[in-house]
């Protein structure tokens, strides 16, 4: 008895004090496009003791933003297509690269199609599905993260991401105790102890499997090769309009090899590297990866740039 | 296998399981029991240092013996001799070795003479070699002293020196505390058991919130103290004070929860130290098992404080600077424990060695007198002036420190290295030391708490500060154990 009302007083005092963030809801639409369900709203939180804290706002198209997506022949849009970076819950809804792109621009309106863990795939697939709405977007920035970016050839709904929706995991989700347990690496210690206790049949059962070992053993270059032709069969299938279609990405990051691949067929692309890295102040939240405000300011100027002549105030 | 693990929690669980509910009926399997649950923890670390374990216990086992069945004092004190050459041996080639040869080597340079550091050898410290050769010892000691009477049941001496919960960082028990409650039978005791608990949980608060919390803001600090300005300086000795008191009174209090479990009770290693009045005090109160180990087998043994004031004053220095450089192969140490000894000598002079023995700050009121708090403030900058040769790694550093707080004072606000808001800590200490301050009477009973809803709320804070505190990426094992 006294051992619930403890985890039931902490349950309280973890909601009090928001320490864990809300989660929004996922789901696969008509056309296969894995998205958050659309007009939600919530807290995203970083930190054990809430050091980053936003709120989020889910739209009705599904992406987190602070206006809807209403794309029109005779207005300037431009679309921020990405990964978590783009999908901003690191930062106030209102207060996204978007917004910040807006502000530094006139008559524009920024459409963020973010969505964390998506991947070259995940976008194309994304482009092509709402073609429509998309055609109507004057400008589309696509970013591209070179090591996580090019694992598939072709698109198909996560299983593992979709798994998050499962019952059991919407119960989980329910308690904000567990969700904290579990953020603070409380169960990493069970997972690991068991892991360690099974590594020697586990690496047994590795060496057995061959494609695993290929996998391990793909240099460099095999790695090249074989992201070249996803990208390849990726912008096969889904298309990729390079007049108005461009990349955004880090050419530290990013082998010479590729972006000279990218250059000699037109893919055009921003790079941030040189933004990011002469910034005497941080650009990345400290405890995060993800890009702080400045961070944002700094991407936002970097678009803004680069569109300057259509697009400056 | 560290206290502070998931892997200790299911293996104490086992054992406690085993001990109780199958094995209560019969003593020897229980001790069997415990010795072998000894033996696995310490394979846990290297199991090839168990042999050292062993050894020592046959060794002192049989000396024991040899002390009591000898009537004749020369021959006594010849097999207290074994005992001490051999547990000092084991220490000296483990710990010490390089140590003093690297001296001799850096001796002989200051003169002009150049040597070859061949003599060096790779030798790994086998964790909590300090401990168990002291405890050891101990029983021969106090078999010599007729304070105990050696034990004819090896299983029994065995798990003494084995013990798990304090196997590894202490407390150093005495034989003629633990051996009989190992020789004799336990019975299970809810309320011990619940106490144990109790220990148990303030000890993971002090090491997980205190300890862990302050570790990478005081290594941040060492580390570029050339960087910083004064102010952080002074702020990361200040919290190395916390870090250090939490990790081993943290450490202790855990060890004597989970002896408790068992139902057997260690002495108490901390009462509350940044509290004391006075230097002599302070050492009442900190690291208890150690000091009065040395008072009682080497202080009092070499004449005290009876005798001639020269005479008193080498003993003090004696004394600290063995205890100081017990705590690890430095001269680092031994400054540390000079520092000590220069401000303890005049306690001994004054003969106010015994003021504040037998009572707490504010024993019959609310709040200190202004006396007893300007008091507690200047031993307590004391001690942690004393720990920046405690923390750094060379006399150099430790001096290029205080240098730099002394000549070179500015301020500027610290920003934690991993972003984290340093007002956390300031607050963290804060209540921290309000609460130690509350229960300052009895360090046993963390929560000895009337009202039910407080004790309640109170056991709640405490779980909820180990969760916001908690990190799973740091280094997590106890300072102590280097030593």
């Amino acid at each position: 008895m006294y051992v619930v009302l403890i985890l039931l007083l902490l349950e309280i005092l973890i909601r009090v004090f928001y320490l864990t963030k809300d989660y929004p809801t996922r789901y696969v639409d008509k056309y296969k496009v894995e998205k958050w369900k659309p007009n939600q709203v919530g807290y995203s939180v970083t930190g054990l003791r809430r050091q980053n804290f936003s709120e989020y706002r889910i739209n009705s198209s599904g992406f987190n933003s602070y206006r809807e997506y209403k794309p029109l022949e005779n207005k300037l849009e431009l679309a921020l297509v990405g990964d978590s970076y783009i999908e901003g819950f690191h930062q106030h809804y209102y207060n996204s690269i978007g917004k910040k792109i807006e502000k530094k621009t006139e008559g524009l309106e920024v459409y963020e199609f973010g969505y964390a863990g998506y991947d070259l795939a995940d976008q194309l697939h994304l482009i092509h599905q709402y073609k429509s709405t998309f055609d109507l977007i004057d400008h589309v920035v696509v970013s591209f993260n070179y090591k996580y970016d090019l694992e598939r050839d072709k698109y198909n709904v996560l299983e593992h991401r979709m798994r998050l929706e499962s019952p059991f995991y919407k119960v989980l989700q329910k308690s904000k105790l567990l969700v904290y347990l579990q953020k603070n690496g409380m169960f990493d210690a069970p997972r690991n102890l068991v892991a360690s206790f099974f590594k020697k049949s586990k690496s047994k059962t590795d060496q057995s499997d061959k494609s695993s070992l290929i996998n391990k053993a793909i240099n460099k270059e095999l790695e090249l090769k074989k992201n070249t032709y996803n990208f390849e069969m990726l912008v096969d299938k889904y298309g990729f309009d390079k007049s108005r279609f461009i990349f955004l990405l880090d050419s530290s990051k990013t082998p010479q090899k590729f972006l000279r691949y990218l250059g000699e067929n037109g893919f055009r692309y921003i790079d941030f590297y040189k933004v990011l890295q002469q910034s005497t102040k941080p650009t990345t939240l400290i405890y995060d990866m993800h890009w702080n405000n400045h961070g944002r300011d700094l991407i936002a100027d970097l678009i803004v740039d680069f569109y300057k002549p259509i697009l400056i105030k | 296998m560290i206290f502070n693990s998931l892997e200790f929690f299911i293996f104490l669980l086992i054992v406690f399981f085993i001990y109780w509910f199958v094995l209560k009926k019969s003593l020897k399997t229980q001790n069997i029991l415990l010795l072998v649950a000894s033996y696995f923890f310490y394979g846990c670390w290297d199991w090839r240092f168990l042999a050292l374990i062993l050894l020592s216990t046959i060794v002192d086992y049989f000396i024991g013996i040899k002390i009591c069945s000898n009537e004749n004092n020369l021959n006594r004190k010849k097999w207290l001799w074994c005992s001490v050459i051999f547990n000092i041996g084991l220490l000296g080639f483990f710990k010490y070795y390089n140590f003093f040869v690297d001296s001799w080597i850096d001796l002989f340079s200051a003169f002009g003479y150049s040597l070859r550091s061949s003599w060096t050898l790779k030798v790994i410290l086998p964790v909590g070699i300090s401990f168990y050769t002291f405890q050891t010892m101990s029983y021969s000691f106090d078999i010599y002293y007729k304070k105990l009477k050696p034990t004819k049941d090896f299983l029994s001496f065995a798990t003494f020196v084995s013990f798990f919960p304090q196997l590894v960082a202490g407390p150093i028990e005495r034989a003629s505390n633990l051996l009989p409650q190992i020789s004799n039978k336990r019975v299970f005791n809810y309320k011990q058991v619940i106490e144990g608990g109790k220990l148990i949980l303030w000890g993971l608060f002090k090491k997980v919130v205190i300890a862990d919390a302050l570790a990478p803001i005081v290594d941040d600090i060492f580390l570029n103290y050339s960087s910083y300005p004064a102010s952080t300086l002074v702020l990361g000795v200040f919290f190395f004070s916390f870090q250090i008191y939490g990790d081993f009174s943290g450490y202790s209090d855990i060890a004597i929860g989970v002896a408790k479990l068992f139902g057997i009770e260690l002495m108490s290693n901390f009462k509350f130290p940044y509290f004391s009045r006075n230097i002599s005090e302070f050492w009442r109160r900190w690291h208890i098992s150690l000091s009065t180990w040395f008072r009682s087998y080497l202080y009092i043994p070499i004449g005290g404080s009876r005798g001639s004031k020269l005479k008193v004053i080498r003993n003090v220095f004696v004394i600290f600077v063995i205890s100081g450089l017990w705590h690890g192969a430095n001269w680092t140490f031994v400054f540390w424990g000079c520092i000590h000894a220069i401000i303890f000598i005049p306690m001994i002079l004054l003969g106010k060695k015994n003021n504040y023995k037998n009572d707490v700050i504010a024993e019959n009121t609310v709040l200190p007198s202004f006396k007893e708090f300007l008091r507690v403030l200047l031993v307590f900058s004391i001690v942690t002036f004393s720990w920046v040769f405690f923390r750094s790694e060379s006399i150099f550093e430790a001096f290029s420190y205080i240098k730099r707080i002394i000549l070179d004072f500015s301020y500027v606000n610290y920003m934690h290295p991993q972003g984290f808001r340093m007002l956390d800590y300031y607050i963290l200490i804060f209540v921290f030391v309000l609460y130690e301050y509350i229960i300052r009477k009895d360090e046993r009973s963390p929560f000895k708490i009337k009202s039910k809803v407080v004790r309640f709320v109170v056991y709640t804070l405490v779980i909820f500060g180990i969760l916001l505190f908690y990190d799973d990426h740091i280094d997590r094992s106890f300072i102590y154990f280097q030593f």
